[in-house]
């Protein structure tokens, strides 16, 4: 089976500055790769230029392959109808839209890839949703407000989840929970790409991990054979450290 | 002074205020963008419907459509023309722009229709009602009526439709439409189709009151900014309410003080708010409601 995710001499910089440079990277259907790293090692750089999305404006060379079509220099809005589906670090929903506004504002093409989640599925998997359905995105805890995120990204049939650090912000037994409704949903057979600077929740859940260090990838494979590499320990932590 | 017919022609004139505005509400509100180009397609809708009546003998209610729909297109060419600085925010070089294409826009007018006054009239303004002290026509009637519908329409527009959530999404952050699969660019083109529409409808409907010139657009688009600011800028009730208390005060001050110094006053009025209150005029996400 070919990869849904290929990424190929990837690089963004800003102004001058070079600040990913990623020679390979791959992220095969049905599974959870996670980017690990260090504060400003470039993992959102990373994985908004996937989506070909940034509050900057940040410059983009190299291939990125989606079931091996290329979709460098698509604009976002149309990526993410296609499937490749994003969750922005911070703010990731519209404050001034209820939650089941911002749960039905997407739009999606009929070929967006990914599997259809009705408005009841997303109340199943998030039940504190269905009882916020008419609050607004601005008046949800922080827990609340990364569910809707993700459970608005659902909606749009997502053929590639990318999710940049969802669990920024959270109690740690909010973000176990986060991240295993994610593991469940990947074993469902969702693709993610997850962008996590809790070393330890990502390899709890992630099947396959890249260490970024200053835009570079420094160490990638399996979670099995990633947990001894003293790369991995030291950056682990390093995390705690911070 | 006849108070009660005073205090009617302050509504009337209040409605009309308001429907000018209002496309120019939904564009600052929602949009965060301006036009200041804004009274010359009110202009260049009144010709338009002059236009074809003279020319064709079309019946008004004919006409009426037809510069609607020719000036929402003018609209969306507009957005088109100006997209670059729409989507990035840069106002004060729109603001300039659009300057720029209203005058280029009276200039053409003034040299399709000649610099004299015509009039366009609609048959309304025969039909007059007469209630105890007071009187107006059915002309007066249908305005305030039609503006009252257009902006209880935009409010459950913006309120309750799908569209309109995706209207109060360009408010309130820009990139994040994206990641909803919209595409930014014609939610504006939207917008600013409607601000030409609605503008133009409000010149049909207001303009065979008084004589009309290419010269009178940019009285319409400095009342339009008072009302626009007054109201909370882009804020739909709140316009509605800063146009109907700009006719009345306008008409009583024309009665009581000086008709000569009527746009002078509003300008004081103006000038007040804006120091007093200046934190009013930071637009709010939620400027719908």
């Amino acid at each position: 089976m070919s990869a849904r995710l290929q990424v190929r001499n990837l690089r963004v910089a800003y102004d001058r500055n070079l600040a990913v440079s990623i020679e390979h990277l791959t992220v095969e259907p049905g599974t959870l790769a996670a980017v690990i790293g260090a504060n400003g090692a470039g993992k959102s750089t990373l994985i908004n230029a996937i989506a070909n999305w940034s509050r900057a404006a940040p410059r983009l060379s190299g291939e990125i392959l989606i079931d091996d079509r290329a979709v460098a220099g698509k604009p976002a809005d149309l990526l993410a109808r296609r499937g490749v589906v994003l969750v922005p670090e911070g703010r990731g929903v519209f404050m001034g839209l209820t939650v089941e506004e911002n749960l039905r504002a997407g739009l999606s093409a009929v070929n967006a890839g990914g599997k259809t989640y009705s408005l009841a599925d997303i109340y199943t998997l998030f039940p504190r949703l269905r009882e916020r359905g008419t609050t607004p995105g601005g008046s949800l805890s922080g827990g609340e407000r990364q569910m809707l995120a993700i459970g608005r990204a659902l909606r749009m049939a997502p053929r590639l989840l990318l999710l940049d650090e969802p669990s920024i912000g959270l109690a740690p037994r909010l973000v176990s929970l986060l991240l295993e409704t994610i593991r469940a949903l990947v074993d469902g057979g969702l693709t993610v790409f997850l962008v996590e600077q809790n070393v330890h929740a990502a390899m709890a859940v992630a099947d396959s991990l890249y260490l970024l260090e200053r835009g570079r990838v420094v160490a990638s494979g399996s979670v099995a054979a990633m947990r001894d590499d003293p790369r991995i320990i030291e950056a682990y932590l390093g995390a705690r450290d911070g | 002074m006849n108070v009660a017919q005073q205090l009617v022609n302050g509504i009337i004139i209040g409605h009309a205020y308001a429907l000018v505005a209002v496309g120019w509400t939904l564009l600052l509100g929602a949009a965060r963008l301006v036009n200041f180009g804004h009274g010359q397609i009110y202009m260049v809708s009144a010709f338009i419907a002059w236009w074809v009546m003279s020319t064709t003998g079309l019946p008004y209610a004919l006409a009426v459509p037809l510069a609607i729909l020719a000036s929402a297109a003018l609209g969306a060419i507009m957005q088109r023309l100006f997209l670059r600085l729409t989507l990035s925010q840069d106002l004060v070089n729109l603001m300039i722009a659009t300057l720029g294409f209203g005058q280029i826009l009276e200039g053409a007018a003034g040299l399709a229709f000649g610099p004299k006054p015509e009039t366009f009239t609609s048959p309304l303004q025969a039909i007059i009602f007469t209630l105890g002290p007071v009187w107006f026509t059915a002309q007066d009637t249908l305005t305030v009526g039609a503006t009252i519908l257009v902006f209880l329409g935009l409010y459950l527009v913006l309120d309750r439709t799908r569209f309109g959530a995706a209207v109060r999404m360009v408010a309130e952050d820009p990139p994040l439409v994206a990641l909803y699969g919209i595409q930014i660019s014609h939610v504006y083109i939207s917008i600013f189709a409607f601000e030409g529409a609605a503008v133009a409808f409000a010149a049909v409907l207001i303009a065979p009151r008084t004589p009309i010139l290419t010269s009178m657009g940019f009285e319409q688009v400095v009342m339009t900014f008072v009302v626009v600011v007054l109201g909370g800028i882009g804020s739909v009730g709140g316009s509605y309410i800063a146009g109907l208390l700009l006719g009345l005060f306008t008409t009583f001050f024309s009665a009581l003080v000086s008709p000569a110094y009527t746009t002078a006053s509003i300008f004081a009025l103006l000038i007040a708010f804006m120091v007093l209150r200046p934190g009013k005029l930071a637009a709010s996400g939620n400027f719908a409601r």
